[in-house]
């Protein structure tokens, strides 16, 4: 168990993400209070849902450039939905995510999964068409979004906690559980580690390819409403660099450009990082460029060391099996 | 068609095939093959290479569709129109390319898709868990199924896949060579499970090139050749010669074993018992100036894996590669373009040729990385190079600026030859030097290389047809199962020679 744990390829981000910890504790006197913490997590709590839907992308060993364009573009739709439509709060929130969902499923999912475009080709269009329709919906102008709900959602707390860090505890264990226990969770793993023996063994492998555009959407779309409750706006300019952020977080929690590696667990432990690194740094007045240069170093140095690491297991591996007779293979 | 059950045997085959034909392009690989499949039997299915095996058991598994001919299961015609419909029909095929998520653990892989147990919340790992362990047992295979299937040696990975078919409700299991890669003790385990499939009834057909294999597992046999039905019985029927006479279309003259051959003194290049693990062991052989040396062998015998190790792709294990007299150690293609050896490999559009670059910059490649790495890349005597390679190999090529994907595939391998004549090798090794190539092109490259040859250059050629190597080499050494079988000189070689030991045939 511990074994495995160790094993996991956040492991070693994780480890570095507790020295962090450990070191701004004792160098800033104003890095381990309640009001810190909660801020901290409150400015992870974008990044934090759209990493987990780009993490299902990844895992089935694609990637979606759109996820910044689509944020705007479903942050200004809720404002459209509650300001020009009128509609009740609750019913803009689900048609925004629907939205989402749906865009994602019909732009990127479908010619990546049914066919074959290269995804890289399709969500790059798809950034620049969001980000069109964005502008053209909204004519460039920030709205103001008001409502209690909102704000509620934004600035609130219950049973102490702040509602922001309920959303982020709530999707990561929905994602963490579709992840394990369900069988689209699956069959996400078996497509990007493997499509033609997930194929051979009756997965629909483009339903599933469409699905996992369809969530990355979605999540999106619930980091639009995030958005639009923080600054209390539905603004076309937001979600510029959101999705290097993400593609960071999930790629230093673990998960492989190649697919079928890592999961969401990896991606949090990333997001965590660069919510640290960044308050950390801020909290002791470093400028905010050595975050990237932090930041960069390490995302290089962690696949790095994880490639050192894989190598050297596969050569112990090696050796041992020329020099052992393969009288049992357990040991 | 049939004519003999084992005794308590179901009187209806289980999967039929009436004549069946396959042209791929202008080839026909299949020329109305029957063939028939009972319950609780281990079919061995034999055949040459070029048999139409192969494309027979991707007919069976739905994998390629026949032109002409009828697949019928239990008496009744089926249509299945891809492996997912063959697969529900309950016909499993363990390909060579493996099917298993390497990312994921053995248990997953075992039920991987949608047949994992279901518990109200979601996916029940445990059913899963025991469900894969029973049929993990039930082959013998002692894999721990939380182990990633990335971990596991590759006989253990192919168990892996075979218990997949058995959780899969498995009625027909088809194996394509599925002894090729593994260890004799990872064989014997392999056997093992197929003896417990077929006491539970299953059916299974594999291909596999070792005679001793053939009438060590199988119940019946059906032989192939040039894609038509040549025999079909019950292996205890057959003796090894008549197997071989019959896959080869004649009888073979008595045979005997042929005598050692002394290591000469000046070789140009020698391996001493050579390894690599998983490809082949123990193997050695000498060649002098001037001589070809040619290395027969069926698909999986080890003979390519052997001349990409001397060039340098993969990690000896044991033994020594001597260079003029120097055992040298070759990490990589640098080293060995430096040691003097050119290597023409197998697939000359995968390793050999950048296909939307020009005739020109592809037959400087390897050029550019050794003498005239600095020298502009146009230079007049890169140019008066190929230009001399194009007149004296006669390569049809409208410029030097052509791209090769334009020329044929005779004109593209003739590139690929000067490519690496162009580096001044002292040993040029060549793998299946003539595949894809028609028949004029393949004299022209056998001018070539003789030419070469009494140049002074030492050229070994691995090669799977067997006339090719009777007409090149001087002295052809035959690899069965990764281990030299012998080693024939010209004039005692001929094709039964070399085919029986290829075979394991050895009595």
């Amino acid at each position: 168990m511990l074994r495995n744990f160790v094993r996991q390829r956040f492991f070693v981000v994780l480890v570095l993400l507790v020295v962090m910890l450990v070191f701004f504790t004792l160098t800033q006197e104003r890095f381990l209070t309640p009001e810190n913490m909660s801020a901290m997590m409150t400015s992870s709590s974008i990044l934090w849902v759209a990493s987990l839907g780009l993490t299902f992308v990844m895992l089935a060993g694609g990637f979606d450039l759109s996820i910044g364009s689509m944020l705007a573009l479903c942050g200004i739709g809720l404002g459209w939905f509650t300001n020009e439509a009128g509609l009740p709060l609750f019913v803009a929130i689900i048609l925004t995510i629907l939205l989402g969902v749906a865009l994602g499923a019909i732009v990127n999912g479908i010619p990546i999964g049914k066919y074959g475009l290269s995804f890289l080709v399709v969500t790059l269009g798809s950034l620049i068409l969001f980000r069109g329709l964005t502008n053209l919906w909204s004519g460039t102008k920030t709205q103001q979004v008001i409502s209690p709900f909102l704000d509620e959602l934004a600035f609130g707390s219950t049973l102490g906690l702040p509602n922001p860090i309920i959303v982020m505890i709530v999707t990561f264990l929905i994602m963490l559980y579709v992840q394990k226990y369900t069988f689209f969770g699956r069959d996400v793993y078996a497509v990007g580690g493997n499509a033609e023996a997930a194929r051979l063994s009756g997965i629909r492998t483009s339903r599933t390819i469409i699905a996992v555009y369809a969530l990355s959407a979605g999540l999106a779309a619930v980091a639009a409403v995030l958005q639009d409750a923080r600054i209390g706006a539905a603004s076309p300019q937001v979600g510029d660099n959101l999705v290097f952020a993400a593609a960071a977080a999930v790629l230093l929690g673990g998960t492989s450009f190649s697919g079928g590696i890592g999961g969401v667990g990896g991606t949090v432990v990333g997001v965590l990082f660069l919510g640290v690194l960044q308050n950390g740094l801020s909290v002791g007045g470093v400028e905010s460029y050595w975050q990237q240069i932090i930041t960069g170093v390490i995302l290089i140095a962690a696949i790095a060391l994880d490639l050192v690491q894989r190598r050297r297991t596969t050569r112990s591996k090696s050796l041992r099996s020329t020099h052992v007779q393969p009288v049992s293979s357990a040991s | 068609m049939s004519k003999t059950l084992r005794a308590g045997g179901p009187a209806l085959p289980v999967l039929e095939a009436a004549g069946v034909m396959k042209a791929y392009g202008g080839v026909q690989a299949l020329k109305g093959v029957d063939f028939a499949l009972f319950g609780g039997e281990v079919h061995a299915l034999c055949g040459e290479n070029g048999s139409g095996k192969s494309t027979m058991l991707k007919i069976l598994s739905a994998q390629i569709a026949p032109d002409a001919g009828t697949i019928s299961m239990d008496g009744a015609p089926v249509s299945m129109r891809n492996p997912v419909e063959s697969l529900a029909a309950g016909i499993s095929m363990v390909t060579q390319e493996r099917t298993l998520v390497s990312e994921l653990s053995v248990g997953e892989n075992v039920l991987l898709g949608p047949r994992k147990p279901r518990s109200r919340w979601g996916i029940d790992w445990r059913a899963t868990r025991q469900r894969a362990r029973e049929a993990l047992d039930a082959l013998d295979c002692d894999a721990d199924v939380d182990d990633l299937v990335q971990d596991l040696p590759p006989g253990q990975a192919q168990l892996v896949e075979i218990a997949r078919a058995l959780t899969n409700d498995t009625k027909v299991l088809i194996l394509d060579e599925p002894t090729s890669s593994l260890s004799a003790h990872e064989v014997d385990s392999l056997f093992r499970a197929m003896r417990a499939l077929r006491e539970r009834g299953v059916a299974t057909v594999f291909i596999s090139h070792r005679t001793q294999e053939v009438f060590e597992i199988s119940d019946r046999l059906t032989v192939l050749r040039d894609g038509r039905l040549v025999s079909t019985g019950v292996s205890a029927d057959y003796s090894p010669t008549r197997l071989v006479s019959d896959m080869l279309g004649r009888e073979l003259s008595a045979f005997v074993p042929p005598p050692e051959y002394q290591t000469s003194a000046d070789a140009v290049l020698s391996l001493d018992a050579l390894a690599v693990r998983g490809k082949f062991s123990d193997v050695s052989l000498s060649v002098g100036k001037g001589e070809i040396v040619g290395i027969a062998g069926l698909v999986g015998a080890g003979h390519s894996e052997v001349l990409e190790t001397i060039f340098g792709l993969h990690q000896r294990e044991a033994g020594r590669i001597i260079i003029d007299g120097k055992a040298v150690s070759i990490k990589d293609a640098p080293a060995a373009i430096r040691a003097g050896i050119g290597f023409v490999p197998g697939d000359r559009k995968v390793g050999g040729l950048v296909l939307d670059m020009s005739v020109l910059e592809n037959a400087l490649m390897a050029r550019t990385s050794t003498a005239a790495r600095w020298a502009r890349p146009r230079s007049a005597s890169s140019v008066a190079f190929v230009e001399q390679c194009v007149a004296d190999f006669s390569i049809v090529t409208e410029s030097l600026d052509t791209p090769v994907v334009r020329l044929s595939g005779g004109n593209q391998q003739k590139v690929l030859i000067s490519k690496w004549i162009g580096t001044n090798p002292s040993i040029l090794l060549l793998d299946e030097p003539t595949r894809g190539v028609d028949v004029g092109a393949k004299a022209e490259i056998y001018r070539i290389l003789l030419a070469q040859r009494d140049a002074g250059l030492s050229i070994v050629i691995s090669s799977s047809e067997a006339p090719e190597l009777l007409t090149l080499c001087d002295r052809i050494v035959v690899m069965h199962a990764g281990r030299v079988a012998g080693t024939l000189h010209k004039h005692e070689a001929d094709e039964g020679a070399i085919f029986r030991l290829a075979m394991g045939h050895v009595q």
